[in-house]
């Protein structure tokens, strides 16, 4: 529930992702009570935002809304939505959040979700959410699967117009809301904030972001995506039906010059996942990924990069080093093949960047918590205990310590609810021995 | 019950309807207002509301009103897919003070209004809620099934996934029994050496765990002990353990650690073997991999004493610990070592050939490369004379700190080859005037598919995982077993640790190749399931289990027959008037609820609860129900 | 508007696995594919909770086909595939002692995203049953 009259808590989980979520529950489940608090609008992290996952290809939204819903709907659970984490320290054997709310222009408790606002809005506003690719509105539900389903007013593209204050069935809409700012106490915090894509202005070698038919994975998935910005897979400098299209991988990871030296840890599988995808939407397309090396490491990994290679996706070992546009929205790609003779070229109709993963979060000025070289957070012993921090109380999980695909991160999930869930019951004895000693 | 009686009863209970527009999703193809219209009409159907969003709060709220104020006592919502929010509404029900399971779902968005335009779409999605209407009808409140659980859980295995995941139960409070087939705790984790990419040193890390489990109050350990027999269920496991009489004598008091063995719990073993029984409320089965062995002659292996596993190599390599200019392998100096990747793993039907029981291992082993890279650098970093070639596919440094790993081999001056699965590496014996005994023929694809020729005094195979054989286990507790041979979970990520089999949960490289980290990441995911399942004395089932009519059983044991798991339905003796009869019993905690009873008693005598014939039947009558009535006018 | 009839005596009965068949029709409809709207899928553990009589009935009332969409091999009942299948053939038996077309009744095994199997399977016995002798003649396709 998105409720905040209830400051104090078993655990506060810093990051609603897939990762927040299940420890969140698997706290929960054993009896304790927690607090979610999440910057974006909805829980559900990047992975609400993906169309279908490797390796299974099962709906993303299928596997996600189940927890995001169990979450919401638990009676132990707390979310704080659309807030942003200002600082969190350790005080008296407390953990305290600091914690401001951003203004939505919706009164949260009144909204039904009804979209009224959204419906009659007249600003169209690009939709982030969908890859930029189709409008929204500028006061809209976030997304279609989006929890909670509460409206969102966007005050650089409102024009004020006052449609949605007059059609909403609630009196939801507020423009005069102002951030709210509280405090939750816990005995234990999880930091679980997950990642995000380096951004394609910052590559001179990609263009800076000025290619047309460039677009990142992350975009990708938005077009393949059953609900996505077209319902189907086109080309969005026209809409032509693209025939030839590119992975490009390691676009920015294991790159010392992009700033990015690690291996980012999903790309392989993603690439080869939206590959697969593509080919079902439009058999007759031509796929090339090039690649480095291809990691898929995981379980079912391998076979599912052999059935790709089976299903006549071309596999081509070699290091883009450049992409420029090409006749008639084509991108042209520059590489060096590591098994054919020296510099290349080819036209795809689109390429796909598979950019690096760097965290979405730093600690810097708001918490004490250490992070490795890559920026991700770091556990002191990270083979025996790898959702630990060197504060006390503080444990994390998920792509916030190092890139990390859904599977793992959802066990590490696991393991971060076990360590806090150990850490109360020893408080809870320790407590109890006090009490019984006085 | 007679059917006279059940359509009575259908008439008496009060179905509330209400279906969802879903924000267009639904009402864009499909004309809510005209179901809703169509339903009020029903029989037995109370109300039939509509809302935006059914999920929502106000939505969930239309169902707690009428519910609390007596106006409907069976619900039935109209929406989405039952995976997406059949709980959601259960829980609403809860929430509202009524019995969760007088609930039916309706699904018109993903079998009606994507699949469905125009008016067909609006006369389908109506006529599936008055099938769901007709069933609520006739659905009873059902209480979950409460089972006693045993505050208590056993490990089985004593590898770091089965160390860390009876620490982390025991650091719940929860006593633990721990079950390891072998003299020592530590696994294979204890045959290693200095582990990538910490650098820290196994051994270390080994009697950390072990010390913890062995002093811990809560933890009784049992190695050179196996879990013989298996009974019971969720919560209520009865298991035998029999511990053998030690290999080797041990008498020492304290524990102590055995290099490359791992860690030896203190005192003597039973003087002769024994057996045991345990009640445990879960399990954790964290068995373990063993390493590949290659076939004789798999590049060279059995043919050439140089030809050895990465496991010997750090095993070699950690015994004489010695530095100097050049490795000494068996006393011989090393100037050149060939070390080739995925031997055992990735492979490729048609290519590489299937073993005696005609498998192929086609996962990759995930941690072999690292575990490579790291062997490479340490033998360039303390014997810089010796020249190191790694031939390979792929390199797969995926993790945190492995890619640094990677190039730091590549910076010390590892050589690195690549070649094609299909043109693979051929160990072959030099020729006396090479100066080498053997070298190695490989394509390399790195310099353009060049044919070159490595030199080598030693040739290392990095072999991959496989799972350890528990075929007694996976016959035992019903575990299921993946193409690849390891334990198969119930789903990669709603439920990556546990079996289908209630209350037993899997751990580390049983389950899938894994580091350390991520091992203890799985122990941790395993036992926070087991903590959660303990935590209360008590396991909540759904109560869709079989359900004997005693009034209507003759005893004729056809259900017992027909039962696909023992011990689910048994004919037990009891009174009746004064008789002693043979009747159908449920052991609810055991049944599955698949129903295979149902289909045979010649009685009607057994149902499901939740999903009886009769509601089935009545789902049927709705969905042919207007053609019938067009019959009828005939 | 009050709601148009639709074709009558053409309905096909799918009973679809919750942890297969069940997600699968679903992920056909989260695909936006569409199939004949005569086609009414119920949720079901186990098939094999159904005894012969129930097939027989529901043709007996009115229903032109019924495809069992399991989970095949991958069952998560151990033996229950086997058992229904045997079943299956009983009602075969009795479906050709009455003279019907066994083709109404089909064993299938669908996934959780056979999204190209279950329309064929749909499609084809829409096919079956659209047939003069099957149904009434001269009907919309649904
Ligand atoms: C293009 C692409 C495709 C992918 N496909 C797959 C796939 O098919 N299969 C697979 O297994 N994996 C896939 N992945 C990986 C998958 O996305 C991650 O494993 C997963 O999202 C990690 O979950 P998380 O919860 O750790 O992080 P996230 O999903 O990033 O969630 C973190 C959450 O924390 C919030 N947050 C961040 N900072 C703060 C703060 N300061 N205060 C409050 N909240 C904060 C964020 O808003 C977000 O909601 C893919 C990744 C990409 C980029
Ligand atoms: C060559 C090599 C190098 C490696 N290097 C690294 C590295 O550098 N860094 C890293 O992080 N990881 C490394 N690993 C991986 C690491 O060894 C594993 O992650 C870890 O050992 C897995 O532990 P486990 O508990 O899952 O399995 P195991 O260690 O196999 O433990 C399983 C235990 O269960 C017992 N058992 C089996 N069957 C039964 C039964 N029926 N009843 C009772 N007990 C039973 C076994 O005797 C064993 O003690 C390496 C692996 C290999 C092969
Ligand atoms: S980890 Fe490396 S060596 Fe091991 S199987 Fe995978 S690719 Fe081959």
């Amino acid at each position: 529930m998105d409720n905040s009259r209830n400051v104090d808590f078993d655990a506060v989980v810093i990051g609603g992702g897939i990762a927040g979520l299940q420890s969140a529950l698997d706290l929960a489940d054993q009896g304790y009570t927690v607090a979610v608090v999440e910057k974006d609008a909805s829980v559900g992290g990047k992975m609400i935002r993906l169309s279908k996952v490797f390796p299974t290809l099962d709906c993303a939204s299928c596997i996600t809304t189940p927890k995001m819903a169990a979450a919401a709907h638990h009676d132990r659970i707390t979310l704080f939505t659309y807030c942003d984490l200002q600082s969190l320290r350790r005080t008296g054997g407390m953990v305290r959040a600091e914690v401001q709310q951003k203004p939505r222009y919706v009164d949260a408790h009144k909204c039904i979700g009804c979209r009224q606002c959204e419906y009659n809005c007249p600003v169209m506003v690009s939709d982030r959410e969908q890859g930029g690719f189709s409008p929204t509105k500028a006061i809209a539900i976030p997304f279609s699967n989006a929890i909670p389903q509460i409206a969102v007013l966007n005050p650089q593209h409102c024009m004020l117009c006052g449609r949605c204050e007059k059609v909403c069935p609630t009196q939801a809409i507020d423009y005069f809301q102002e951030p709210r700012s509280f405090t939750l106490t816990a005995k234990v915090a999880l930091i679980t904030t997950g990642f995000e894509m380096t951004t394609l202005g910052d590559k001179p070698q990609y263009g800076r972001g000025r290619i047309p038919n460039l677009i990142d994975a992350l975009q990708m998935e938005r077009l393949l995506a059953p609900h996505g910005p077209y319902n189907r897979v086109l080309r969005p400098s026209d809409g032509k039906v693209p025939d030839r299209i590119a992975y490009i991988q390691c676009a920015g990871s294991r790159d010392k010059s992009m700033g990015v030296s690690y291996c980012s840890r999903v790309c392989c599988m993603y690439a080869i996942k939206q590959a697969m995808l593509l080919s079902g939407a439009l058999p007759l397309a031509d796929i090339t990924i090039y690649y480095m090396d291809i990691r898929a490491f995981g379980k079912g990994y391998e076979q599912f990069f052999q059935n790709a290679q089976a299903m006549g996706i071309n596999f081509v070992k070699a290091k883009v080093a450049a992409v420029e546009p090409g006749p008639d929205g084509a991108v042209r790609l520059h590489y060096e093949a590591q098994d054919g003779d020296g510099v290349s070229t080819a036209e795809h109709d689109m390429a796909v960047l598979s950019l690096g993963l760097i965290p979405a979060w730093n600690p810097e000025g708001i918490c004490p918590l250490a992070t490795g070289p890559d920026h991700f957070l770091e556990s002191p012993r990270p083979k025996l205990s790898p959702v630990a921090t060197v504060m006390e109380g503080v444990f994390t999980a998920g792509a916030a310590v190092g890139p990390k695909d859904i599977v793992d991160t959802i066990t590490e999930a696991g393991n971060a609810a076990m360590a806090a869930g150990k850490y109360l019951a020893a408080l809870r004895a320790s407590s109890a021995r006090k009490h019984l000693v006085a | 019950m007679t059917q006279a009686k059940e359509k009575e009863k259908q008439h008496a209970t009060k179905v509330g309807v209400y279906i969802c527009h879903c924000g267009g999703n639904i009402s864009d193809h499909v004309d809510v207002e005209a179901v809703r219209r169509r339903l009020e009409k029903v029989p037995g159907v109370a109300v039939a509301r509509t809302n935006m969003f059914m999920c929502s709060d106000p939505g969930q709220e239309l169902i707690a009103e009428d519910l609390k104020n007596g106006v409907v006592d069976r619900v039935v919502v109209a929406s989405c897919a039952p995976s997406l929010h059949e709980t959601t509404f259960r829980n609403a029900i809860r929430r509202a003070g009524a019995n969760p399971y007088i609930y039916e779902h309706a699904n018109i968005r993903e079998q009606v209004s994507w699949v469905h335009h125009g008016a067909a779409a609006t006369e389908k999605a109506a006529t599936l809620v008055e099938a769901a209407a007709a069933k609520a009808g006739l659905l009873r409140p059902l209480t979950p099934i409460r089972v006693t659980a045993a505050r208590h859980a056993t490990v089985i295995g004593g590898g770091v996934a089965g160390l860390s995941a009876a620490r982390d139960l025991a650091d719940r409070g929860i006593p633990v029994t721990l079950v390891e087939k072998s003299p020592c705790l530590g696994g294979q984790l204890a045959r290693l050496d200095r582990i990538a990419p910490t650098g820290e040193r196994a051994p270390e890390l080994v009697r950390a765990l072990a010390d913890a489990v062995l002093n811990h109050p809560h933890i009784t350990v049992f190695t050179d002990a196996q879990v013989i027999a298996t009974d019971g269920y969720i919560g209520n496991f009865k298991l035998t353990v029999r511990q053998e009489v030690a290999s080797e004598a041990f008498t020492g008091t304290e524990a102590c650690y055995i290099p490359f063995s791992g860690m030896r719990p203190a005192g003597p073993s039973p003087s002769e073997p024994r057996e045991f029984n345990l009640e445990t409320g879960a399990i954790v089965v964290a068995t373990g991999f063993r390493s590949y062995e290659p076939r004789q002659g798999e590049y060279g292996f059995g043919d050439f004493a140089s030809v050895i596993t990465l496991p010997t190599l750090i095993r070699k390599m950690a015994e004489q610990d010695t530095e100097g200019s050049f490795l000494e392998i068996d006393g011989r100096r090393i100037r050149s070592v060939a070390m080739i990747h995925c031997v055992g793993s990735r492979q490729i039907p048609g290519i590489h050939p299937e073993d005696a029981s005609g498998r192929l291992n086609e996962y990759c082993s995930r941690t072999c490369c690292t575990a490579t890279l790291n062997a490479a650098c340490r033998i360039r970093e303390t014997h810089p004379g010796t020249r190191v070639y790694e031939l390979y596919r792929d390199i797969r440094t995926y993790g945190r700190g492995q890619e640094e790993l990677y190039e730091q081999a590549a910076r010390d001056g590892v050589v690195f080859l690549r070649f094609e699965p299909d043109q693979a590496p051929e160990v072959v014996r030099a020729d006396p005037t090479d100066g080498y005994p053997l070298k190695i023929r490989v394509t390399d694809t790195l310099t353009f598919s060049e044919n070159l020729e490595v030199p080598a005094d030693l040739v290392v195979l990095s072999t991959g995982m496989e799972p350890n054989d528990v075929s007694d286990l996976v016959e035992m507790m019903k575990l299921p077993v993946g193409v690849d041979r390891f334990l198969l979970e119930v789903h990669p990520k709603l439920r990556p640790v546990e079996m289908p089999v209630g209350g037993i949960f899997v751990a580390g490289t049983c389950q899938a190749p894994f580091d350390v980290g991520e091992t203890c990441n799985a122990a941790g995911a395993a036992a926070v399931k087991a903590a959660s399942l303990l935590a209360e004395g008590h396991v909540e089932l759904d109560p869709f289990v079989a359900e004997v009519d005693a009034e209507r059983c003759k005893g004729s044991g056809a259900c017992v027959e027909a039962c696909l798991n023992p011990g689910a339905l048994a004919l037990v003796e009891m009174q009746i008037g004064g008789q002693t009869v043979r009747r159908a019993q449920v052991t609810p905690a055991l049944c599955l609820g698949c129903g295979a009873c149902v289909a045979v008693c010649p009685e009607n005598a057994i149902d499901v609860c939740g999903m009886t014939l009769s509601q089935y039947e009545a789902m049927v009558d709705a969905i042919v129900a207007d053609q019938v009535a067009a019959d009828a006018l005939r | 508007m009050t709601v148009p009839s639709q074709a009558k005596g053409n309905k096909i009965l799918v009973l679809a696995t919750e942890s297969c068949a069940y997600p699968g029709a679903d992920s056909v409809g989260q695909a936006h594919s569409t199939y004949p709207t005569n086609v009414y899928i119920l949720r079901v553990k186990a098939p094999v909770l159904f005894p012969e009589r129930f097939y027989l009935d529901c043709f007996r009332k009115g229903i032109a086909g019924i495809i069992v969409m399991s989970c095949g091999e991958e069952c998560p009942y151990d033996g229950a595939y086997h058992a229904l299948a045997r079943r299956l053939d009983r009602v075969y038996q009795a479906m050709k002692a009455q003279g019907m077309d066994i083709r109404r009744l089909r064993l299938t095994a669908i996934c959780t995203v056979c999204n190209r199997a279950f329309l064929n399977e749909v499609n084809q016995m829409n096919e079956l049953v659209q047939k003069p002798a099957a149904g009434e003649p001269g009907q919309e396709n649904g």
